[in-house]
């Protein structure tokens, strides 16, 4: 290894540590051998101002990206949680952006943390948003289209999504606890649990919003997702929502219209 | 338009493009010479970010500035981010595009901070080798910037200018030239900016950043925040002075301001430059003095006060969520409308 890369990986350890260097005699002198210090600034100190940011830096975007789930959480909850995170998933990528796409696992996995499923709830609708943000835009349906498919043709046609679209069963109404945290509601109150048929959009003003949908709605749309075909995703969606079959069979129609009018759907792609 | 640089042109005196500003921006479409962009807040797949960017460049040049290349790093450049990258050259079509001399990543852990490289020949190295390939991968000129420092190391060689200068000749790159790092460096470390200036190859000169600061008193940390001070103007009007008419822009990245405020900053900047373009003619015929008569830099070489009163103003504390790189990425807690 050459001297620079070791400087190098000396530094990414340090400038990683949870608590103030200079209370570590080690790193200490570690600091006064690679690092001049001046009249002002003890080496280790100098050290110090990087370290000091990692976290600040860190612990902020995770702030940014996480509003409900450290509202849900606390202010304590929330600085353990991330500390915890950090130093066991370093960041990886060269975008902040990134930052937290480890989060649902790691709160899976917090034993202590108060209304886990909540929070694992939570997680997952919080990174879906940060992924919808910047997902990649696709060109709105275009209605001729639909017009000019024949009949037959739509037994077999694959009915394309929305790329910046998700679908999320949750546990707990976290979608609207969100939203209620984040218009100021400090003391949103802790739901009780009631599942949900969650669809997360990108509008075609850019802006992101959620929808409640039933049983059969979510298990056609899942069945979309995955690539089936119209007829073969509607035979998934009454076999998984059994007592929606006859929801499924009435609504369909009606739901491909709404479904087009909000973006949901973006193509019919016609084999 | 004056003579270009490493053919660059001369794109006059811009702003940074900041998320707070895309409303206005977008509804009245304000004179502004030039913006510059933050590469990585637009290196993604779709959505807002895309879009006002894409506004944006119906009206005004654009010119790209990264933060997260990392050129110094143990590992080689990342190709994906390199790749990424220049799909955002090819949408944006830059007259030149600038990062720093820096690393941020080592064994797999991005800090994402603009960490100091140590002068040493083994670095000039290293860094010469990876800019000339990212040049010719981009096919659009390159150049590196001087960041703000807050350590030394032992194992440093040369001065930083001798530093960059070399590398600047070597890789045949430009140099981003931020002269508020200069005197946040000049203060924390206790060296001569006039030095600074005078030694680098003025030629290579492609852009000048000018920003605000904080000041804590043992150090100083480039925030990008406030307005750019007298000090900071009177290193900035000194290099106008001896390398020529080079393009400028103001950073301003904590607590942003109204973008009236912004663009007086530019103005205010655009009355310097061209002041600094007359005394290099009075110069050149004889008739001004080559060397300016600046106390706060003897203040700073003496290292004292060891405090913000050198500046007039006083900030305490430490900088909340960390220092900024170009400010707030667009995200759906921040994105605007
Ligand atoms: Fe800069």
């Amino acid at each position: 290894m050459g001297e620079l890369a070791d400087l190098q990986h000396w530094m990414a350890r340090v400038l990683r540590t949870r608590r103030a260097l200079a209370k570590d005699e080690h790193i200490t002198r570690e600091a006064t051998e690679r690092l001049t210090g001046n009249d002002r600034l003890r080496p280790v100190e100098q050290a110090e101002i990087y370290r000091e940011q990692f976290w600040l830096r860190h612990t902020s975007a995770l702030l940014e990206d996480y509003p409900g789930l450290s509202g849900v959480i606390g202010q304590g909850d929330w600085e353990r949680l991330v500390e915890e995170y950090l130093t066991s998933h370093a960041p990886d990528s060269w975008t902040l952006r990134d930052l937290g796409n480890r989060m649902t696992e790691h709160v899976e996995s917090c034993a202590w943390l108060p209304h886990r499923q909540l929070c694992i709830d939570m997680a997952r609708l919080e990174w879906s948003y940060t992924e919808l943000f910047d997902a990649r835009d696709a060109p709105p349906l275009d209605p001729n289209k639909l017009g000019s498919i024949p009949e037959a043709a739509w037994e077999t046609a694959l009915i394309v999504l929305n790329p910046a679209l998700r679908l999320l069963r949750t546990e707990y109404p976290v979608a609207e606890l969100r939203r209620r945290l984040r218009e100021g509601e400090a003391s949103a109150l802790i739901p009780d649990a009631q599942s949900q048929n969650l669809v997360l959009f990108r509008s075609r003003k850019r802006s992101l919003h959620y929808d409640v949908v039933g049983d059969g709605a979510f298990a056609l749309l899942e069945a979309l997702r995955d690539g089936l075909p119209l007829v073969p995703a509607c035979e998934r969606a009454v076999e998984r929502a059994p007592s929606e079959a006859k929801a499924v069979e009435v609504g369909v129609g009606q739901w491909f219209q709404e479904w087009g009018r909000l973006g949901w759907i973006v193509d019919v792609d016609v084999k | 338009m004056t003579e270009a640089r490493l053919g660059c042109p001369d794109l006059g005196v811009g702003v940074g493009l900041r998320v707070p500003h895309y409303r206005h921006i977008l509804d009245h479409r304000p004179a502004v010479d030039f913006f510059e962009i933050i590469s990585e807040n637009f290196m993604v797949d779709g959505g807002k970010p895309i879009y006002h960017l894409e506004r944006v460049l119906e009206t005004y040049r654009v010119i790209q500035h990264g933060v997260s290349l990392g050129i110094g790093g143990p590992e080689e450049p990342d190709t994906a981010y390199l790749e990424r990258l220049k799909r955002l050259v090819d949408k944006v079509q830059p007259a030149w595009l600038s990062d720093h001399f820096c690393w941020c990543s080592a064994d797999g852990v991005n800090l994402h901070d603009l960490l100091p490289l140590p002068y040493t020949e083994e670095a000039i190295e290293i860094v010469v080798e990876r800019a000339k390939k990212i040049q010719d991968f981009l096919g659009v000129r390159f150049a590196l910037e001087n960041t703000s420092t807050y350590l030394n190391y032992t194992s440093s060689e040369m001065p930083e200018w001798e530093f960059i200068g070399r590398i600047a000749e070597q890789a045949d790159i430009g140099l981003m030239f931020d002269v508020n790092n200069i005197y946040v460096s000049a203060y924390n470390h206790g060296f001569d900016p006039l030095e600074f200036v005078r030694n680098v190859p003025h030629e290579r000169i492609v852009q000048i950043h000018l920003a605000g600061h904080m000041n804590v008193g043992t150090h100083i940390i480039d925030t990008h925040s406030g307005h750019v001070i007298d000090p900071v103007y009177d290193i900035y009007r000194e290099t106008i002075a001896q390398a020529g008419a080079v393009p400028t822009l103001i950073e301003w990245d904590d607590d942003i301001p109204e973008f009236s405020l912004l663009v007086a900053e530019a103005e205010k900047a655009r009355d310097i430059r061209s002041d600094a373009l007359e005394l290099k003619a009075r110069r050149a015929a004889g008739k001004a003095s080559a060397t300016p008569d600046w106390p706060w830099a003897r203040a700073i070489e003496e290292r004292g006060p060891a405090d913000a009163q050198l500046e007039g103003e006083t900030h305490a504390g430490t900088v909340q969520g960390g220092w900024k790189q170009g400010g707030p990425r667009e995200s759906e807690s921040t994105a605007a409308e």
